[in-house]
């Protein structure tokens, strides 16, 4: 029972920290901000995958999938800083509202 | 370890929360890497020594090592940030959101803890990660590979200076 | 004998999928600078070239020796227990014979969009094949993950690099709705893996019918949500739309073909098939991808009638026309499979000869605007001719290409017991004609504007990808019947 009570704690754990990288991934204007969200609910992420791996007994499998894991995440943050580098400087700021050239 | 665990899992929570909710990126990046750092300690608790490794290593380090470069280079004065993105009012209701949400989380979790499947003990076996890395995931590997040669193809066609049009 | 020779060379042409785009970067990233600019474009139309003639060689032995899959491995050893492995098989084959396809048509293009970076542009050309390449033949669903990421980043990279304000706003804003597709899928096959202990294809499926306690089953069913909400994401499905029109829009058109022809269907709908294939025991699935499908269909086509950018038009089509795949998808049958993937390789013709003419039309007129055109038949008789012979098949009208791929997926839902989709999918077909007969009748029809007196048609290459997908789509539909014997007779239907 106790197992199974640390497991939940690290679920909602999770979830909760997935709901925070989200909400600031929609609600924020900063663009950095927006990829410091993305990686909060990365890390939450990087635990359920090595939690699974705990409950179904392959940890080794498991740490080899979050290994990849980081080494995606890391990539994707440097395409995202790069973009968001270029967007400043374009328009002189990190400001997401000034992204208004495609509607539709 | 249950106790080390449960600090630790507070502690992220707590600075995954401040990455989100700081108004200064700088500090914001900082929280990042030590809410990484929990994380690692978790990872290492639940037998995930290498990918805790890597945790702490990578992602507490060169990604915060990302951010702050990319800070450092667009620099706006620090007293404007929380009036210039309006930080407080927009992120005003997240720990709200994030209550109501642990409170369902948390009744869902009691009715149905006891069916959480149980963890199954594993055969410790020598060198068991690498094997498994090496010799079971090595179409991963191939697409690390090339998520690493794009990421060198990104670094030289974004970050290189120039004349924009 | 003969036959086990053959099937050494299927394996022996199967690693060129990897082999030549690795090889291509090799070359293309040490050539000297000067070099490169002159034979950049060259390298990544050989690449398209053997790419298509590989897939189509492999057809060809797979099914001489009636073989459904052949499994394969790249520098390793394969006897290994447990070692993960490389299969083609003819759906991976038809998508890798897409890819090439697509890939030649968007260097001719790129032949006279693309001015400068064109080296930077074949290598990430390169590494966004390889994504493609890898996702269509991994068995293992993590694997699948990774090479989608590897597709997701070359296609942010792809349309920021030129640095344009519309194409790096495309570029962040895809960026953010993948990201939150990877966080969905992640957690989804977190879930799986907590269940199954492996995410091999062949380990998942055989699992998926031990879920029997209400618990686990409700994981699975929230993992399925998950992946489904991420590969929707990845397809641009409504209501996760929002990112598609921008990012392609706002692409050059030479990466928009690629975007727009081959990605969202390797990175999206290639995943529903996998997830439908592999969870055939959940019935839900079937009828969420089905709804969503016609959701999308009806969606895409009401908001392409309202918009005034000639690719945003076209985006707002793929939107549409992807939902019919998606249907197909959802009847879980082989009949409903064969029209999907007919329909993939017509929509990867004819969205390519769309964005050609964009391409035609930007390089041309100088804009995209469908309002300020008008009449140009007279002066772009190819760019009018290809635009029609596309609209004709994205409507499905006899004899041409989109007709049998609808066909096939109305006639597949209708056995399946799914009648309303198929009513609706017919329906919808109007709304698809609806918006394309606006926008011939704003560029092609009507009077033509004094100040486009002097206009001429596009030249080069632009001219010979039009042509010649004009006849593809030509051909698919005057000889689809033979097609459809040849696979029966072969045994593959």
């Amino acid at each position: 029972m106790s197992e199974q009570i640390f497991e939940s704690a690290i679920l909602i754990t999770g979830f909760l920290l997935i709901i925070s990288g989200c909400y600031c991934l929609i609600r924020t204007y900063h663009m950095i901000k927006i990829i410091i969200g993305i990686e909060v609910a990365m890390k939450a992420v990087s635990m359920f995958i090595i939690l699974s791996g705990y409950i179904s007994g392959n940890e080794d499998l498991a740490q080899t999938f979050v290994i990849t894991s980081i080494v995606i995440e890391v990539v994707v943050a440097v395409v995202a800083a790069g973009i968001a580098i270029n967007l400043y400087r374009k328009y002189g700021s990190m400001d997401i509202r000034n992204l208004t050239k495609l509607k539709g | 370890m249950e106790a080390v665990v449960y600090t630790c899992l507070g502690l992220m929570l707590v600075f995954g929360i401040l990455a989100v909710m700081l108004h200064s990126m700088l500090k914001s990046a900082i929280a990042l890497a030590a809410a990484s750092a929990a994380l690692g300690v978790i990872m290492y608790e639940l037998g995930a020594i290498w990918a805790a490794i890597f945790e702490v290593s990578v992602c507490s380090g060169l990604v915060t090592v990302i951010f702050i470069s990319a800070i450092s280079l667009s620099n706006t004065d620090k007293k404007d940030l929380p009036k210039l993105y309006e930080d407080g009012k927009r992120m005003a209701f997240l720990p709200l959101v994030l209550i109501i949400s642990g409170i369902l989380l948390i009744v869902v979790a009691i009715s149905s803890v006891s069916s959480l499947p149980v963890p199954t003990p594993v055969a410790e076996v020598a060198d068991n990660f690498r094997e498994i890395l090496w010799n079971h995931r090595q179409a991963d590997i191939w697409g690390q590979i090339i998520v690493l040669i794009t990421g060198a193809l990104a670094v030289a066609v974004l970050f290189k200076e120039g004349e924009l049009p | 004998m003969r036959v086990i020779a053959n099937i050494q060379m299927v394996a022996n042409i199967a690693v060129l999928f990897f082999v030549i785009p690795l090889a291509i970067i090799a070359v293309n990233t040490l050539l000297p600078k000067k070099l490169a600019g002159r034979v950049s474009f060259y390298l990544g139309g050989f690449a398209g070239i053997m790419q298509a003639a590989a897939a189509a060689a492999d057809f060809f032995l797979l099914s001489a020796n009636r073989l459904h899959e052949y499994e394969f491995s790249l520098l390793w050893d394969l006897s290994i227990e447990g070692s993960e492995r490389f299969s083609v098989d003819s759906l991976s084959l038809v998508m890798l014979f897409c890819i090439g396809m697509v890939t030649i048509v968007s260097v001719l293009v790129a032949k006279q969009t693309v001015h400068d970076r064109k080296r930077a542009y074949v290598n990430l050309l390169m590494t966004l094949i390889l994504g493609m390449n890898g996702m269509v033949l991994v068995t293992d669903l993590f694997s699948l993950y990774v090479f989608l990421e590897v597709v997701g980043l070359s296609s942010f990279i792809l349309i920021a690099m030129f640095k344009t304000d519309t194409g790096l706003e495309g570029a962040f804003k895809y960026l953010v709705m993948s990201v939150m597709a990877t966080v969905f899928m992640l957690t989804g096959l977190a879930f799986i893996f907590m269940q199954t202990g492996s995410l091999q294809y062949k380990h998942v499926g055989m699992n998926v019918l031990r879920f029997q306690s209400h618990s686990q089953s409700v994981l699975i069913y929230a993992a399925l949500i998950l992946l489904i909400s991420g590969f929707a994401i990845k397809t641009g499905a409504v209501p996760f739309h929002s990112w598609l029109p921008d990012a392609h829009q706002s692409a050059n058109t030479a990466i928009s073909i690629l975007l727009s022809g081959i990605v969202i269907k390797v990175a999206g709908i290639y995943g529903f098939i996998v997830l439908v294939d592999l969870f055939n025991e959940v019935p839900a699935i079937n009828m969420t991808v089905a709804v969503i499908g016609t959701v999308s269909i009806i969606t895409g086509a009401l908001l392409a009638m309202q918009q005034n950018h000639f690719k945003r038009i076209v985006a707002y089509s793929s939107v549409s026309q992807v939902g019919y795949i998606l249907l197909g998808i959802s009847t879980g049958s082989t009949l409903g499979l064969l029209g999907t993937v007919v329909h993939i390789f017509n929509h990867a013709t004819f969205k390519s000869a769309l964005f050609s003419n964009a391409a035609a039309l930007h390089e041309q007129v100088g804009s995209l605007d469908i309002n300020e055109m008008g009449g140009l038949e007279k002066r772009m008789p190819v760019t009018a001719f290809s635009s029609v012979t596309a609209f004709l098949s994205t409507t499905g009208i006899p004899p041409f290409a989109g007709f049998w791929s609808k066909l096939l997926i109305i006639m597949a839902l209708w056995k399946s017991n799914m009648q309303v989709f198929a009513g609706i999918a017919l329906v919808a077909s109007i709304f698809t004609a609806a918006y394309f007969l606006r926008i011939q009748k704003k560029v092609f029809f009507g009077k033509l504007p004094d100040k486009y007196e002097n206009l001429t048609e596009v030249k080069g290459t632009v001219k010979f990808a039009e042509i010649m997908l004009s006849v593809v789509t030509i051909l698919t539909g005057v000889f689809f019947p033979l097609a459809l014997l040849y696979l029966k007779g072969r045994g593959i239907i």
